[in-house]
C-alpha cells in the first residue's frame, strides 16, 4: 500500500473521524479488462451503510465529441460500440433519431427484423444477469447453467447477423441483412426451449435457499414514489409496479404490432428483479416467435442521401437495462452538430445508491449487480477503519466470499469461482 | 403533443413567459427564461404530473450554453430549454427532481456550467481529477481533442 494513497484516504475520511463510528470504504474503481468501472465511496456505521458517493467516467471515451467530427453513417456503428451487451439497441435509437429528420420511411420487414434482434439481445442480456446474480450470491451452479443456455441465443444471433455481439445489423431506414431463409421453424423451437428453461430457473429462484436468503427483502425499503422521483428506468422501475416501458408507452420498430404483456412486480426487493427478468425472457421469446411467423415480405432497406436535413430530433428505446435516449441536432451538413446519448445505468445509479443506504456491506455486490450495470469491477478495493486507524484491501473475490460467509457462516458457499 | 396537455402547459407557459415550439407530432420544445425555469418545471412535475426526467442535454449555442431538460410522458416528449451565458451558473432542480443530480453534474463537467443548489456541485463525475482548470470543457466547440491529449499527457507513443 503506497503511503500517498494512505494519506489520501485519511484526508478523505478526516471529517468522519470526529463521528468515530463511521467508516469510509472506497469501492472500485477498475479492473482494466472489464468494461464499466465505477468507484464508490461507501460510508459505514458499523456494518450498516450510511451513504454512498459515486465517481464514474473511468472509461469515458468522448463518443459525443467524436460524433461531431464523423459522418452520420459512421456514427451509427460507433454508437453501437457504447455497450458490449446491448449493442444493437444503441444503433437503433441513434438511427431512429436521424431517420426522424429525413422524409424516408422504414420498410415493414426491417422493423420486424429490428424487433427480433432487440428481443434476442434482451434475452441474452437478462440471462447473463441471472448468471451473475448466481455468481455473486454464491450459487455457482446457476451461473454455469444459465450461461450455457445463453449460448443458444448467441448462436442464433450469429446465424442471423454474422456476429455474436457487435452485429452491425442496423442501417438508416432499414437493416443490412435479411433473415436467413428456412430458419423460422428452428427459431420457434429454440424459443420454446428457452421458455422452458426460464420457467425452470423461475422455479429454482422461488425455492432455492441460497438465492432466497441473499435476495429476499434486500432493498425492500424502496417504494414507488422514491423510484419515480429518482427517475429510474426499465426493470428498476417495473419491480415496484410502475408501468414504465418504452415499448409499451411509445412503441417504436414493430412493437406497436406484436402483442406482448408488460411484466411488473410489487415487492420491490432484489428477488422481485430476478422474477421480473426471468418472466421478461418468456415474454421476449413469445414476441420473437410471433414476429418470425408473421414476418412481412418486402424490401429491407431504403437508400438515403449522406446529408441529413437541418433540425433536431430525439428518440427513446427500451434497452434490456431500461430506457435509452438519443438527441440529434443537424445543421444540414455531413456530420451532426450535436449528439447526446443517455444510457440506463446513469439513470438507475441514484436509485442504487438509495437502495444501498441501510443495507450491510455484504449486500453491496448483490445490490450493485441488481441494477444490471454491466458491472464487474469489484476487483480492487481498500478498506479504512477510522476507529482503529487500520487499512486493508480486498479483491472482488474476497468481498464475494465475505458476503457468502456473512449469510451462511457454516457453509463456504456453493461452488468456487 | 396531445391537445389536452398542450392546453394545460400553455396556461403555465403564458405565466412563465415561455415560448412553445412544436417540433413534430409528440415532440415539443418549450423555451423558458433562466429566471422562470424552476417555477415552470415544478408546475410541470406537480400540477401536470410529467414526472419522468429522461436526461439533461447541454448544447453549445455559441455565446450561450443551452440546457435542455428532456421530459417524457407516455407518447409525449417535452424539451424544456433554457440558456445561460458561458462559464456562468444555472439554477439546480435537484430539490424538485432528485433524479437530476447526476445529469446536472454531467452538464457541469462537459460544458462548465455549474448548478447552484446541487449538493455535489464541487465534485467531478466524468472528467479526470487532474483536468486543468484553464482548459475549456470538452464538449464546447472551442475544445480541441489534440489540445486535451497534449495537456493531459495522453499523446499516443510514437513508433520508433
Amino acid at each position: 500500500m503506497s503511503t500517498d494513497r494512505d494519506k489520501r484516504l485519511r484526508e478523505e475520511s478526516a471529517g468522519l473521524m470526529e463521528y468515530s463510528a463511521e467508516n469510509l470504504v472506497p469501492f472500485g474503481p477498475i479492473h482494466p479488462s472489464l468494461k464499466e468501472p465505477e468507484y464508490f465511496k461507501i460510508i459505514l456505521e458499523g456494518e450498516r451503510i450510511v451513504n454512498v458517493i459515486p465517481r464514474i467516467g473511468y472509461v469515458h471515451r468522448g463518443l459525443e465529441k467524436a460524433a461531431e467530427t464523423r459522418p452520420w453513417v459512421q456514427n451509427m456503428y460507433m454508437f453501437e460500440r457504447t455497450c458490449g451487451i446491448c449493442s444493437f439497441v444503441h444503433s437503433l435509437c441513434y438511427g431512429q433519431a436521424v431517420e426522424g429528420l429525413t422524409i424516408f420511411q422504414v420498410p415493414k420487414r426491417a422493423e420486424y427484423i429490428r424487433l427480433i434482434i432487440c428481443e434476442m439481445e434482451r434475452i441474452h442480456s437478462h440471462l447473463l444477469w441471472v448468471g451473475l446474480m448466481g455468481h455473486w450470491t454464491g450459487f455457482e451452479t446457476l451461473f454455469m447453467w444459465v450461461w450455457q443456455d445463453r449460448e443458444v441465443v448467441l448462436d442464433l444471433v450469429e446465424a442471423i447477423s454474422g456476429n455474436r455481439i457487435h452485429k452491425s445489423m442496423n442501417a438508416f431506414c432499414g437493416v443490412r441483412r435479411d433473415m436467413p431463409e428456412g430458419m423460422e421453424k428452428h427459431i420457434v423451437e429454440l424459443m420454446k426451449f428457452l421458455t422452458d428453461r426460464a420457467r425452470y430457473y423461475r422455479q429454482i429462484i422461488d425455492t432455492e435457499e441460497t438465492i432466497l436468503e441473499r435476495t429476499q427483502k434486500v432493498g425492500a425499503h424502496i417504494n414507488q414514489d422514491t423510484v419515480e422521483k429518482l427517475c429510474a428506468v426499465g426493470p428498476m422501475a417495473r419491480y415496484v409496479g410502475l408501468r414504465h416501458d418504452v415499448r409499451l408507452n411509445n412503441p417504436y420498430a414493430a412493437y406497436g404490432e406484436v402483442p406482448f404483456e408488460i411484466v411488473t412486480r410489487k415487492e420491490g426487493d432484489v428477488q422481485a428483479l430476478l422474477r421480473l427478468r426471468l418472466d421478461e425472457i418468456i415474454v421476449s421469446a413469445n414476441m420473437i416467435s410471433y414476429a418470425v411467423e408473421n414476418l412481412p415480405d418486402g424490401p429491407i432497406k431504403v437508400k438515403i442521401p449522406p446529408v441529413i436535413p437541418a433540425g433536431e430530433h430525439s428518440s427513446c428505446c427500451e434497452a434490456p437495462r431500461g430506457e435509452i435516449f438519443y438527441y440529434v441536432k443537424s445543421t444540414g451538413g455531413r456530420t451532426p452538430d450535436r449528439v447526446k446519448s443517455r444510457q440506463p445505468t446513469l439513470a438507475n445509479l441514484p436509485l442504487a445508491l438509495e437502495i444501498l443506504k441501510g443495507q450491510t456491506l455484504a449486500d453491496v455486490p448483490v445490490v450493485l449487480t441488481a441494477i444490471d450495470p454491466c458491472f464487474g469491477c469489484m476487483d480492487r478495493m481498500s478498506f479504512l477503519d477510522t476507529e482503529e486507524n487500520k487499512q486493508w484491501s480486498w479483491s472482488g473475490e474476497q468481498l464475494r466470499q465475505y458476503g457468502i460467509n456473512y449469510y451462511f457462516p457454516d457453509k463456504k458457499g456453493k461452488g468456487k469461482a | 403533443m396531445s391537445e389536452i396537455l398542450l392546453e394545460r402547459v400553455g396556461k403555465f407557459a403564458a405565466e412563465a413567459k415561455a415560448k412553445i415550439v412544436p417540433l413534430r407530432k409528440g415532440e415539443t420544445v418549450i423555451e423558458v427564461d433562466q429566471a422562470n425555469v424552476r417555477n415552470f418545471i415544478s408546475h410541470l412535475v406537480q400540477d401536470l404530473s410529467v414526472r419522468h426526467l429522461t436526461t439533461i442535454t447541454g448544447l453549445d449555442l455559441g455565446e450561450n450554453i443551452g440546457i435542455m431538460y428532456n421530459f417524457s410522458q407516455e407518447r409525449e416528449t417535452i424539451h424544456v430549454r433554457t440558456t445561460v451565458p458561458k462559464a456562468s451558473t444555472a439554477v439546480s432542480i435537484v430539490d424538485i427532481i432528485p433524479g437530476a443530480i447526476l445529469y446536472e453534474m454531467e452538464v457541469h463537467d462537459m460544458f462548465g456550467t455549474s448548478f447552484e443548489g446541487n449538493p455535489w456541485n464541487d465534485r467531478k463525475l466524468l472528467l479526470p481529477d487532474n483536468w486543468p482548470s484553464d482548459l475549456p470543457p470538452p464538449l464546447l466547440k472551442s475544445s480541441k481533442p489534440a489540445e486535451i491529449r497534449r495537456r493531459l499527457n495522453l499523446e499516443a507513443p510514437t513508433k520508433e
